[in-house]
């Protein structure tokens, strides 16, 4: 999570500072040398420190700031709303709308991320197993796959699945599998959004694969070879080896999968030219139209709000488990 | 790792508008030295008008030669965004056009200058046309400039009709649904072919139906707006529409009349006929785009009623010109509207850009021309909608699209899409803003 800890990071530097000035003067000279090696670290972490807290905390107090606030257009060029409480969040939470963004939203990132996780594992799983030129040809087809702009690849999965020319829909007919020319894949939310699924997991995928195919690499063959003797077979071997010895990078990327899962707003933006229908809102989009469409700016900063308290719960338990981690090694 | 920055949008957002709200503190004072005045035009004068933008600042530019004109062309569905953020970061442009359905949110704000008193000072201000004057009037007061209006009419292709045995303009509903099923019957086969190409979210023409019918959007109840999309005229007027389109269009039905650009569509060929605005005929023919073959071959007439001789009410589309307040070149803004409304301009926009001018004085331009005479018939029998603060909102919310798409898609009963619509409607216009 980069957004969390930028706020507090400047404390210690402070009581640091404020115990170097406690010290009497005489017993300085003995302790320079250990004050000094006490500030050093937090005197290397204050630039990152500094700008954490003025690119990511600063527009969150800001955020936070203006959701109790009345904002809209006349708010705008005024520059200055009246403060209204909670009334924007008690709003939120009797909208019936908000409950089932929030709901589709947990839904989609759960599906997109195990599919991702899924998908991402077996492609690398297979990608120990082959021969190098083929490993090159695929891996040189994920890596191809990280580079392609989200809006170059939401434009390719527009025209694939087109209502009047789509190269899905005309080799779906031509299976035999139905007639899907003139095929409408967005008029049922459904397979909507299975297009707007595979384009995400399409994307994703290749960090996930490339991560964990060098974790795969680290794995000591002794282990494997021993097991296999034993007469473990392949799925024992992943389940009990493989998967216990790389726990904290699955940890790792599942919880950057929630992350960026969680918040996905420009694959379906641009895939509905900036007009998704309900059926389509996610917390972001939601959010975006609430604010920036509606004029409603305290209202979405409301929302966005919840997104970034529901994202730090989420992770929370993923977080702390990586900081247990770190201290059993 | 690029998907972490670009996604938290909210939290950009946040920074845009703190970012906004931080560069506005520095306005500077009126300074009637500056050498560049901003104006955003629609996309529509870039594509079908260019030319008169062009004549306009020349003319512009010869009175006033140390102002460099920056027209920037913007489109209309991302355009309000950006104007409330260039708004609130003292960035607006010194004019801009503004569809007449979203001026009443502007000017209910005060963010529109004043142009009462300067109102003599504009070409033709006695003249402009009714419906326009009105969209850029706020409780007595003038905030905007008419520019130019537009009424659909039906876009047919003449060869089509006569091979499928139709004789005649159709003169009421029912006679042009039998001529589309004649068309049906003729090139049906074609795949893709439709006699009424008719995307699902076409917000303007399906509306028409509802008001053919007796309905409204909503209306004004002792002082709160109430959407009357479910009433049972309104429903009928639905009806009447998805009887029309289903079996005639196959165009999209989570599509707009805009993407793709529905005249383009139509010089392909496998469109019978369609409902368009004025600019959109020649759009057609477009040498780069379009089909210049199809020019002998198209007509037009206004849309026939469900009652046999009266034409369906069209929605009376335009657009305005307003100063924002935060413009610091008003004088230099004002004369360059007046330079691009006054007579010789109008009569090219009449005629180059297929639309009706901002002045009574010139309607005989499309009178007398067979290619724009139906739209101007069209114009005459005429709908608009709600003159509510929050009527613009109503439509960023996308509630019509979404409601004619479940509609056309039958995710939803007309009544049960009528009836969800019609409570956004009340909800978005009684809120305070």
């Amino acid at each position: 999570m980069s957004t969390g800890p930028g706020g507090e990071t400047g404390f210690p530097a402070l009581t640091a500072a404020a115990a170097e000035a406690a010290i009497p003067r005489r017993r300085r000279r003995v302790t320079r040398h250990a004050v000094a090696r006490t500030l050093a670290p937090y005197a290397l972490i204050a630039p990152t420190a500094l700008a954490i807290g003025a690119v990511l905390g600063y527009p969150l107090y800001l955020l936070g700031r203006l959701s109790l606030q009345q904002f809209g257009l006349a708010e705008l060029i005024l520059q200055e709303g009246p403060w209204i409480g909670f009334d924007n969040y008690t709003r939120l939470f009797h909208d019936r709308q908000f409950w089932t963004v929030l709901l589709r939203t947990f839904v989609f990132t759960f599906v997109n991320v195990g599919l991702t996780m899924v998908l991402g594992t077996l492609i690398a799983l297979l990608l120990t197993r082959l021969g190098s030129f083929m490993r090159l040809l695929l891996t040189t087809g994920l890596v191809l796959v990280w580079a392609t702009p989200v809006v170059v690849a939401v434009n390719i999965f527009r025209w694939m699945v087109d209502f009047e020319f789509g190269v899905l829909n005309w080799t779906l007919t031509e299976l035999h599998l139905g007639d899907f020319l003139n095929k409408d894949w967005f008029a049922d939310p459904t397979t909507g959004f299975a297009v707007i699924t595979a384009l995400i997991v399409w994307g994703a995928i290749p960090f996930v694969t490339i991560m964990l195919y060098a974790g795969f690499s680290q794995v000591p063959e002794e282990l494997v070879e021993a097991a296999s003797i034993d007469g473990a077979n392949g799925w024992r071997v992943f389940r009990d080896i493989t998967f216990p010895l790389l726990k904290p990078l699955f940890v790792i990327l599942i919880t950057l999968s929630i992350i960026w899962d969680f918040q996905v707003f420009n694959q379906i933006w641009l895939i509905r030219d900036g007009e998704p229908e309900e059926d389509y809102w996610l917390m972001s989009v939601y959010s975006f139209v609430e604010a920036f469409r509606l004029g409603e700016y305290g209202f979405g900063a409301a929302i966005a709000v919840v997104m970034v308290g529901v994202m730090f719960a989420a992770t929370f338990v993923y977080i702390r488990q990586m900081i247990r981690i770190g201290e059993t090694r | 790792m690029r998907r972490r920055y670009i996604g938290a949008l909210a939290l950009v957002a946040a920074l845009t508008v703190s970012a906004i709200t931080a560069a506005a503190g520095s306005t500077s004072p009126d300074r009637q030295n500056a050498t560049k005045i901003v104006i955003w035009l629609q996309n529509d004068a870039e594509s079908n008008w260019a030319s008169v933008v062009a004549a306009t600042n020349q003319a512009f530019k010869a009175r006033h030669s140390d102002v460099e004109v920056d027209v920037q062309y913007q489109t209309w569905g991302d355009h309000l965004t950006k104007f409330d953020a260039a708004l609130a970061g003292g960035t607006a442009p010194d004019v801009i056009e503004l569809g007449n359905t979203e001026t009443t949110r502007y000017m209910a704000a005060r963010l529109l200058q004043d142009l009462t008193t300067a109102r003599g000072s504009f070409p033709n201000s006695r003249t402009w046309l009714g419906a326009l004057t009105d969209s850029c009037t706020y409780r007595g007061r003038l905030y905007c400039v008419p520019y130019y209006a537009g009424a659909r009419a039906v876009i047919y292709r003449k060869d089509q009709y006569k091979a499928a045995g139709i004789k005649s303009a159709p003169k009421s509903l029912a006679a042009f649904r039998a001529a589309g099923n004649k068309l049906m019957k003729k090139y049906g086969k074609q795949r893709n072919y439709s006699a009424l190409y008719f995307p699902g979210r076409y917000v303007w023409a399906s509306l028409s139906f509802v008001y053919d019918y007796g309905g409204k959007i909503a209306e004004l109840r002792s002082g709160r707006w109430v959407g009357t999309l479910n009433s049972p005229k309104a429903i009928q007027g639905l009806k009447a529409l998805k009887a029309t389109v289903g079996p005639l269009s196959r165009a999209n039905n989570t599509g707009d009349e805009a993407n793709p650009q529905q005249a383009l569509v139509f010089s392909k060929g496998r469109v019978g006929s369609f409902i368009g605005n004025g600019w959109e005929w020649p759009y057609a023919l477009d040498k780069k785009v379009g089909n210049p073959s199809l020019a002998n071959k198209m007509g037009a007439y206004a849309m026939p009623s469900h009652i046999k001789g009266k034409f369906m009410p069209a929605f009376l589309g335009g657009s305005d010109l307003a100063v924002p307040i935060t413009s610091r070149n008003k004088s230099l803004a004002y004369d360059w509207i007046r330079t691009f409304t006054n007579n010789a301009q109008m009569r090219q926009l009449a005629t180059v850009g297929k639309v009706i001018p901002n002045t009574t004085t010139l309607t005989s331009i499309h009178a007398r021309n067979p290619q724009l005479a139906p739209f101007a018939a069209a114009s005459k029998s005429s709908y608009f909608v709600p003159t509510a603060p929050n009527w613009v909102q109503v439509e960023n919310a996308r509630t019509l699209q979404t409601m004619l798409q479940s509609i056309f898609t039958g995710r939803s009963s007309v009544e049960a899409a009528a009836t969800r619509a019609s409570s956004q409607i009340t909800n978005i216009l009684n809120r305070r803003t």
